[in-house]
Order: structure tokens, then sequence, then C-alpha cells
């Protein structure tokens, strides 16, 4: 249990890498407020005002870059520069690895969370169900994480498996058809419905806001057990790089 | 014009800046059109956002240069600054250019519906100078490349979303439709429009000296030599 006296550190060092906190809470709030001025008043005929939708969508965009920070921790401790010190240290390297990963899911969903506060207090979004919202987070929080260190642990180049970790979140975006509509197929409807994260984690809060709550739990089990598949992946891929 | 050969060799030489060069600018040509709004195809109207991409990966070959030190062997090489500062955006602009014309003129090929391919191709190739202008400009402030890139890239989004490229300007409020006026990317939003409506040539004159203005100011600023 030596490992619990690094997580202070660790968390000093999210909290302390300002492009982080500038990529995923200074873009956001902005881009966000930005959303907010356009779609001001404009409410379809179902009641819900459009910034709602627009800013769910948002808090849950920018969760799938949330496995950055994770996965340059690890490469920079257990890979290269800091790998000598920490295999000198008295632990269990493998329970360090797991520690940088839950801080940074804390430290992911805790990002989202702050959104959503701002989003409610400051341009008055209504959150139905704060609980809930915050759980399909963290799992978006823990999912990208995960892809990120997938992308780490495969790759030999760890510049290729930063663009791959882009391409994760910007290609799920682009599937789930916010940019573009993406052509009907088989293909593409698997990949722009359950088959893609974004999508399933929108739809499960549009269900439990609708009350849908059997649908809303089938999505994100869905989400549950893609990330216990990739864990244990992540987790063979790890032990032939690590070990 | 050394440098040249070998700043267009530089460029090609990364995975990532390759894939950037040859394989978005013709994935965008096959993105479909849109419903009421974007009058072009998605791919023409996103392009912007890809031109300010590329702007930023080729000009943080400088900066590269910057921070291994190349440029204080350069000052002391018999080599003017200005003989490497415009050999390399020499370079750049061609491929920019390249680029457009790929785009514009594949789908040209390709029979998709461009209205006017001839100006299409002019603007862009204004906005890529401004582009460029503009990575210059931002890497000047800069010391690391990774840092440079990762905030202009959130400056990216924001001023798209803020210029209505991503969003039609019509809808925004009226203070926000007066501030847009002063991003480049509104320029060029508004020249997508000109296009496909063509009003007067004029107009689409003064979209293009803009964006020029735009170019001249930033190449100014961000050609200060700087050694560090």
């Amino acid at each position: 249990m030596r490992v619990l006296s690094t997580v202070k550190f660790t968390a000093l060092r999210m909290l302390r890498s300002y492009i982080v906190l500038l990529l995923l809470l200074v873009v956001p709030i902005i881009l966000l407020t930005v959303f907010s001025f356009i779609l001001s008043g404009a409410v379809p005929e179902s009641g819900v005002p459009y910034i709602n939708e627009t800013s769910m969508t948002q808090v849950l965009v920018f969760q799938l870059f949330g496995g950055s920070i994770v996965m340059s921790l690890i490469y920079n401790d257990l890979f290269t520069e800091n790998k000598i010190r920490m295999y000198a240290l008295p632990f269990n390297q493998t329970m360090y690895a797991f520690s940088i990963m839950m801080c940074g899911a804390l430290f992911s969903t805790l990002l989202g969370a702050l959104l959503m506060v701002y989003s409610q207090f400051v341009l008055g979004v209504m959150w139905q169900n704060w609980l809930w919202m915050i759980y399909i987070i963290s799992l978006m929080a823990v999912l990208s994480i995960i892809v990120c260190l997938i992308f780490t642990f495969s790759v030999k180049n760890f510049k290729i498996a930063e663009r791959l970790s882009e391409v994760y979140g910007i290609g799920f975006v682009v599937l789930a058809g916010l940019f573009f509509p993406m052509p009907e197929n088989g293909f593409f409807d698997f990949l722009g419905s359950y088959g893609n994260p974004l999508t399933l984690s929108m739809g499960a809060i549009r269900d439990m806001g609708e009350s849908n709550i059997g649908d809303a739990w089938f999505q994100a089990n869905i989400l549950l057990g893609a990330i216990i598949i990739l864990f244990v992946v992540m987790l063979i891929l790890g032990r032939r790089k690590i070990g | 014009m050394t440098i040249f050969k070998f700043a267009l060799k530089r460029s090609f030489s990364n995975t990532t800046n390759i894939i950037f060069l040859t394989l978005f600018p013709i994935a965008c040509i096959f993105l479909p059109n849109g419903e009421e709004w974007p009058f072009l195809p998605y791919g023409y109207q996103y392009f912007g956002l890809l031109i300010l991409f590329v702007g930023i990966r080729l000009a943080t070959i400088i900066l590269e240069d910057r921070e291994k030190g190349v440029v204080k062997r350069l000052a002391v090489a018999p080599i003017s600054h200005f003989q490497y500062l415009s050999q390399n955006l020499l370079a750049y602009s061609i491929i920019l250019i390249l680029q457009c014309i790929i785009v514009v003129y594949g789908g040209v090929l390709l029979g998709k519906e461009l209205y006017q391919p001839g100006w299409l191709f002019i603007l862009y190739g204004s906005f890529s100078f401004a582009s460029l202008a503009i990575a210059l400009a931002w890497i000047s402030i800069y010391r690391n490349k990774d840092a440079s890139f990762l905030v202009y890239m959130s400056l990216i989004f924001i001023i798209v979303v803020l210029g209505g490229l991503l969003i039609p300007i019509e809808i925004f409020p009226d203070l926000l439709k007066r501030v847009a006026v002063i991003f480049p990317t509104y320029w060029l939003a508004e020249g997508l429009k000109w296009i496909v409506f063509s009003e007067e040539i004029l107009d689409f004159l003064l979209i293009n000296g803009v964006l020029w203005l735009y170019t001249i100011v930033f190449v100014i600023v961000g050609s200060i030599r700087k050694i560090n």
C-alpha cells in the first residue's frame, strides 16, 4: 500500500498540467458559453431547449480525450524519463500504473462535473439526473483511458500512439454524425448507434431523462462490457510491454 | 534554393504530416452535400479547418529549427534570415496551393456542384496564405512545439465556431455577428457564400483583400528573427 503515498503527487501533477486544463476545461467552457449565446431561447416542440442537448454532447465529447494525460504520465514514469527511478522504488509498479489510471479517471470525471456545474449555474441548463450523468461520464473517462493505454502499449512510437488517441476521439465524434450526416448503410449505422461510445452514452442519458430506465441501463451496460473486455486486452498488452 | 528543397522534403518526412497533407484533402472531396446548410458540400466548408491545421503543422517546422538551435547555426552561416524564411514559406505555400488544387479540381472531376471552381480556388489560396501567416506569428511567441500546437488547436476550434464556419452566422445574436468580423474564418465563410450566390465581383475582392491584409500583418509580426 505504499503506492497510496504517491497518489497525492499524481493528483498534483494532473492539476498542474495547464495544457490539459486548457483543452478539457477552458475550451469547452468557452464553447458552451458561445453556444448558449447562439441558441439562447431556441426551444423546439418537445419543450427541452436545444442548449441542454448541446451541452450534454459537449461534456461527453470532451470525455473522449480524457485519457491523454494518463497516457503521457505512464509513458514518462514507466517507459522513459523516470523509468529507472520508478523501478528502484519499493512499491508494486503495476499498482502504481493502476493508481495513475484511477487518478486520471477521477480527474476527468471531475472536469466533466465542473462543466456540468458551470452550465447549470451560469448558463441555466437543467440536468435531470446528476448521479446518472456522472456515472456515464466516469464510464466514458475510464473507457478513454483504457483505449489510450492500449495504444501506448501496442504502438512502438509514442507520437503515433498520441495521434491514435486523437483519432479515437475525433473519429467517434465524426462517426456519431455531429459534423455531417454519415452515409446510410449497415456499417455506419452500427458505428453511429451501438458501436459508438459517444452515441451510447448520449442515448443512455436521453433515455434516463425520458424515464426509459431499461433502455438506459442497457446502453450503459454495453459501455461497461466494452470497458471490461478492453481492460483485459490492456492487461495482456501491458504485461508484455512492462514485464 | 537548397533550403527550399529541404523544407519540401521535411514537410513530407513525417507520417502524420503525410496523412494531413494528402489523405485529409482527398477525404474532403468525398464528404456529402448538406441539406439546407452549408451551401457547398460539407468537405468544402470544413476544408478551411483543415487549412488552419496544415498551416500550424508546417509552421511548426520553423519552431523545431529554433528549438534545436538550427537558427543559431544559420545565423553564422553565409545565408540571410530573409532567405531562410522566404524559402521555407515558399515551400509551405506551394504545398498548400497544391492541396487547394487537389480539393477544388478533384471535386470538379468527380462532378461536385461547386458553382465557380476558379474563384473557389483563389479564395482557398488567399485563406491558405492567411492561415500560414497566422501560424507563423503564433509560433514566434512559443518555445515548445507541443504546447504551441495544442493551444493553437484549441484556439482554432473557437475561431471556427465564432467565425461561422461550423454554424451558419445568420443564427448568431447581433453582438456575436459583429464580433465575428475580426476572425479570418468569417471572411472565408463569406467568400464561400459569395461563390454560391455570386453577386458583385467587388465583394469578392474585398473578402480576398481582408485575407491578404491578415497575411501581410501576421507575416510581418512572425518574421522577426528570434534566437534563443
